[in-house]
């Protein structure tokens, strides 16, 4: 009887001093690090998930924490330097995630976090002003052949610079790079004509291809996109190209791994299930769900390619 | 200080700065030497040019002996900007509305205000609002709110 | 059309539109929160909510930030938007005189006329424009920069350092480089701080150097001043507006539309440029920078025409015309709606009542403006024993809370401190923030021509708009350097400007 008590008391001072205890997990809201601004793609992303995981399960509740700047540098160091509870998880989105690792200026590294999925992706593209006369891949090297093409990209290690920098060394070619801030200054000098080509992502002049304002002459993947299904891809045009955004949710390596398997699992679900599939189209996020270990071995290469871009031409 | 002895070291301060500015622009790497650095290259000669020039106007110009005042009433200014310092140095640890709390009233009656009733209901007013409007309308996460 | 008409009339539209611009009124006001900021932080809850009415919001808090900057820079010479800069410069000296009523009813005018006419454009032009400010490109945009900063000039001639308005300019702009540079991802004077990567924020300067400074200075003031009490007794009816004034609204609510298009932060640049012609067609030249209500005429009817403006490429191309715009735009994506062509048609039921909303939205503050602002004026009234704990308590705030970064907060305390030496020393600090905002735009545009131009400055003369610009650059920049040149030639030493201020607000009453 005694023993029994001491054990109870045991196992509840225990509870007491861990409180993210497996068993009653989560007993108050999780706060999920969105290392970006609030009404971007990323900040959508996360609340839709969020919000699909509170019904799937109840009990979960989750409280968003924009922290943006420094291409989410600043958000990534905070998840990964969050009191491992299970109670702060955060939002990556590549290829930052890596390029900071690479660059030397992250205080962190992937073995920092725990990988939970990758929700979302937003496919590189290249387009082009709508009367130009470029109007497939190899027009466009061609044309950067026989001079010096202005070619915007969104920021120096971004997604799209490392898509150019790709490919400029498979088609043999060297861009006038021009490095924006932001796409929105891409969006303009396409549409005005300013520039002769741009490296930005499909989410971002999807719109304005459709509506005739400028032309996506590639898809910089192996396979078409149903969002997008008449544009052609860059491996049906022979050069083996391809970059994506993706955005995913992690959360700090040393959470206890029980926990873990529960945010696993809980993620898992609310990715599979038709109304958050419902709520992306809407929302113009393209789903790629991946699996943790999945993701975690995306994360792996092109940290190991981002790498060698960076030893030729560091930034 | 005389005023115009500040101005002078000042005006120097920027001159050195415009300088420092423009030999750091030598290290900018690949592209930024075509772009970024002329542009700043650009500013550090117009701030060279013009403190130098300006310092000349003072040399020659300014016979002007009188101090520099900032303030008419040091203990006040000084308090002020010490207590800023202070709450900002608490004000994560603690919590924004336990050091707004106190901010408020000792900086009243610092400054020589006796109305305590006034005070009081000032320093209410103030928290009510920052927490409708912050932490309620707009869900800023204000450092503790767990208090 | 009509339908859209009746969508906004219902009760509910009504009542959203009224909270979302008092709230924006509030929310401008108050130094460190911004339209951007609340704009962005709402949006996200605005996914839950009828479409339709959410944009109203949105609008109505866009509308109402934008006016609501001007109130405590006529007050309290604390801007509460880098736009309001202008308006402090001749609205609080308007305020000392206790002419506070008329600055506060002259800016609700010039800015309800402003957003009015913008919004209007916004309805009628608004895909013909877009396409027209596509011609924009980074190089027009770095002569943009500059026609914003040929500004500094004209806050300077007035009190001949024209020098050291010069230098606070170019400080300014040295402060803005550090950070990343965009052209080769280096990381320039940083430091090491990762909060500096993404360069120094101007909203701690902007708190610093102008709500805080003040404070400090009210702080240390061993005589507290009294404004003529008797000038905010009178009622406001009897106070009529300046003859001749609409002339001056007329112009800024042009420019501001005209600039709000191009993309880029117009509003700043436009405030400062309409201020800037007004003081050159004045008639009352001298009386500018010493509270001329033609100066806050023309600024906030510019500020405000950027509403309208903003969202002409924003609906139209999907090209935010500001950061506000971009946070909005944020808001149509989050319902589905993706800027372009398909807004007008597939969601005319959603896009039109927003844009109609904004009309009312422009009304409401323009009641509040007109019927609060005799209330408003007594503000000035407070004793300064209890302004300024609060007001310094809202400038912590609104540092930290810009980014959740305490970095801020320190910054903010030392933009105050070095900026009251420079202050008392005869640099314009309007010429500082206008340096910091507008350089990293000057700067972005330079290398991005430059880039373009393969290394030939000659791209910032090639184009039409770019020759059209110049000139109006230099119609900016020689009358005032040309009388400069007079003064210097023919006065000594110069007048300690400075000094001469707070004389005036130490008078005994």
């Amino acid at each position: 009887m005694l023993k029994k008590s001491i054990l109870a008391g045991l196992a509840l001072s225990l509870a007491f001093a861990a409180p993210a205890f497996a068993g009653d997990y989560p007993s108050k809201p999780i706060t999920v690090i969105v290392p970006s601004k609030a009404g971007g793609s990323t900040d959508r992303t996360a609340r839709m998930l969020t919000e699909t995981i509170k019904k799937q399960n109840p009990g979960f509740e989750f409280v968003i924490k924009d922290i943006h700047g420094s291409g989410g540098q600043k958000g990534f160091e905070e998840i990964a330097r969050a009191r491992p509870d299970g109670y702060t998880i955060g939002m990556v989105f590549t290829p930052q995630l890596v390029a900071h690792i690479v660059s030397k200026r992250a205080r962190y590294t992937l073995d920092s976090f725990h990988v939970i999925a990758n929700v979302a992706q937003d496919p590189g593209i290249v387009a082009v002003p709508k009367n130009s006369k470029i109007k497939n891949l190899a027009d466009l090297a061609k044309a950067a052949k026989a001079g010096q093409l202005t070619v915007a990209v969104n920021g120096i290690g971004s997604d799209d610079f490392l898509a150019a920098k790709n490919f400029e060394a498979k088609a043999g070619v060297t861009f006038n790079l021009l490095p924006t801030k932001g796409s929105t200054e891409q969006k303009a000098g396409i549409l005005g004509g300013h520039f002769d080509a741009a490296f930005m992502n499909l989410s971002q002049m999807i719109a304005q291809h459709r509506a005739g304002d400028a032309r996506i002459i590639a898809l910089l993947a192996d396979k078409r996109d149903e969002n997008a299904p008449n544009i052609p891809t860059s491996k049906e045009q022979g050069y083996e190209v391809y970059m994506t955004a993706t955005r995913g949710i992690v959360a700090p390596a040393k959470v206890d791994k029980a926990i873990l398997a529960k945010l696993d699992a809980v993620a898992g679900k609310a990715l599979a299930s038709d109304a958050f599939k419902a709520a992306a189209k809407k929302g113009n996020i393209y789903l790629k769900p991946m699996s943790g270990p999945d993701y975690l071995a995306y994360l792996k290469q092109l940290q190991a390619d981002t790498q060698a871009v960076y030893d030729k031409a560091p930034w | 200080m005389a005023r115009r002895h500040l101005d002078r070291v000042i005006l120097l301060g920027f001159a050195v700065l415009a300088v420092l500015l423009y030999i750091s622009t030598a290290s900018y790497p690949g592209i930024a030497q075509k772009t970024s650095a002329l542009y700043v290259r650009f500013l550090a000669v117009s701030m060279g040019i013009l403190s130098i020039v300006q310092l000349g106007f003072s040399m020659f110009r300014d016979h002007d002996t009188g101090r520099l005042e900032l303030t008419d009433h040091w203990p006040r200014f000084i308090g002020l900007l010490a207590a800023l310092i202070v709450f900002a140095l608490v004000f994560e640890h603690a919590g924004f509305y336990l050091s707004a709390a106190v901010f408020i009233p000792v900086m009243a009656l610092l400054l020589g205000y006796r109305n305590y009733p006034v005070i009081a209901l000032t320093t209410a007013g103030v928290l009510g609002f920052v927490y409708l409007v912050f932490e309620k309308l707009l869900s800023v996460n204000l450092p503790g709110m767990a208090l | 059309m009509f339908s859209h008409v009746m969508a906004v009339l219902q009760p509910y539209s009504i009542l959203t539109i009224i909270i979302g611009t008092v709230a924006g009124v509030a929310i401008g006001g108050m130094p460190g929160l911004t339209a951007t900021m609340a704009v962005g932080l709402l949006v996200p809850f605005t996914y839950t909510m009828d479409p339709a009415l959410g944009l109203m919001l949105l609008g109505g808090i866009y509308c109402g930030a934008m006016y609501g900057g001007s109130i405590p820079a006529i007050l309290l010479n604390t801007p509460g938007t880098p736009a309001a800069v202008a308006t402090a410069i001749e609205g609080f000296p308007m305020s000392r005189k206790g002419k506070a009523g008329l600055a506060l009813k002259v800016s609700v005018i010039a800015s309800f006329t402003g957003g009015v006419f913008s919004v209007f454009i916004l309805l009628l032009f608004a895909p013909m424009l877009a396409r027209q400010a596509l011609h924009f490109g980074p190089p027009e945009n770095f002569l943009l920069a500059l026609m914003g900063l040929a500004g500094i000039v004209s806050i300077a001639d007035e009190n001949s350092s024209l020098i050291k308005a010069l230098i606070a300019g170019l400080l300014g702009m040295i402060i803005a480089i550090v950070g990343t540079d965009d052209m080769s991802g280096s990381l320039r004077y940083t430091m090491g701080y990762v909060e500096l990567v993404d360069g120094i924020n101007f909203m701690p300067a902007l708190i610093g150097l102008f709500s805080m400074i003040q404070m400090l200075e009210l702080a240390g003031l061993r005589r507290t001043h009294k404004i003529d009490m008797s000038a905010l007794h009178k009622k406001q009816k009897s106070e009529p507006l300046p003859k001749g004034i609409f002339k001056f609204i007329a112009l800024g609510a042009g420019t501001g539309t005209v600039i709000g298009v191009l993309p880029g932060e117009g509003a700043t640049i436009a405030a400062f440029i309409s201020y800037n012609v007004s003081k050159r067609i004045s008639k009352l030249k001298e009386l500018f920078g010493k509270g001329n209500p033609e100066g806050i005429a023309a600024a906030e009817a510019g500020n405000n025409g950027c509403v309208g403006g903003s969202l002409v490429p924003t609906l139209t191309l999907g090209i935010p015309g500001n950061s506000v715009a971009a946070a909005l735009m944020g808001a149509f994506i989050i319902q589905g709606m993706i800027p372009g062509p398909d807004l007008f048609t597939q969601y005319a039921d959603k896009t039109y009542p927003f844009i109609l909303s904004m009309f009312i939205a422009n009304g409401v503050f323009l009641i509040v403006g007109l019927t609060v602002a005799p209330y408003l004026a007594r503000i000035a009234l407070i004793p300064p024993a209890i302004m300024v704990p609060v007001v310094a308590t809202f400038a912590v705030l609104g540092s930290y809370a810009l980014n959740n970064a305490i970095f801020d907060v320190y910054m903010m305390i030392a933009f105050a401190g070095f900026g009251l030496i420079l202050k008392k020393l005869g640099y314009s600090l309007e010429a500082l923030i206008l340096g910091l905002i507008l350089g990293p735009i000057a700067e972005g545009g330079f290398s991005q021509g430059m880039i373009m131009g393969k290394g030939s400055p000659w791209i910032f003369f090639e184009s039409g708009i770019a020759k059209v610009m110049w000139v109006l650059i230099i119609l900016l920049l020689v009358p005032p350097l040309y009388s400069y040149w007079k003064n210097v030639a023919m006065v000594k030493a110069p007048p300690k400007e400075a000094l001469d201020d707070l004389d005036s607000l130490n008078e005994p009453e």
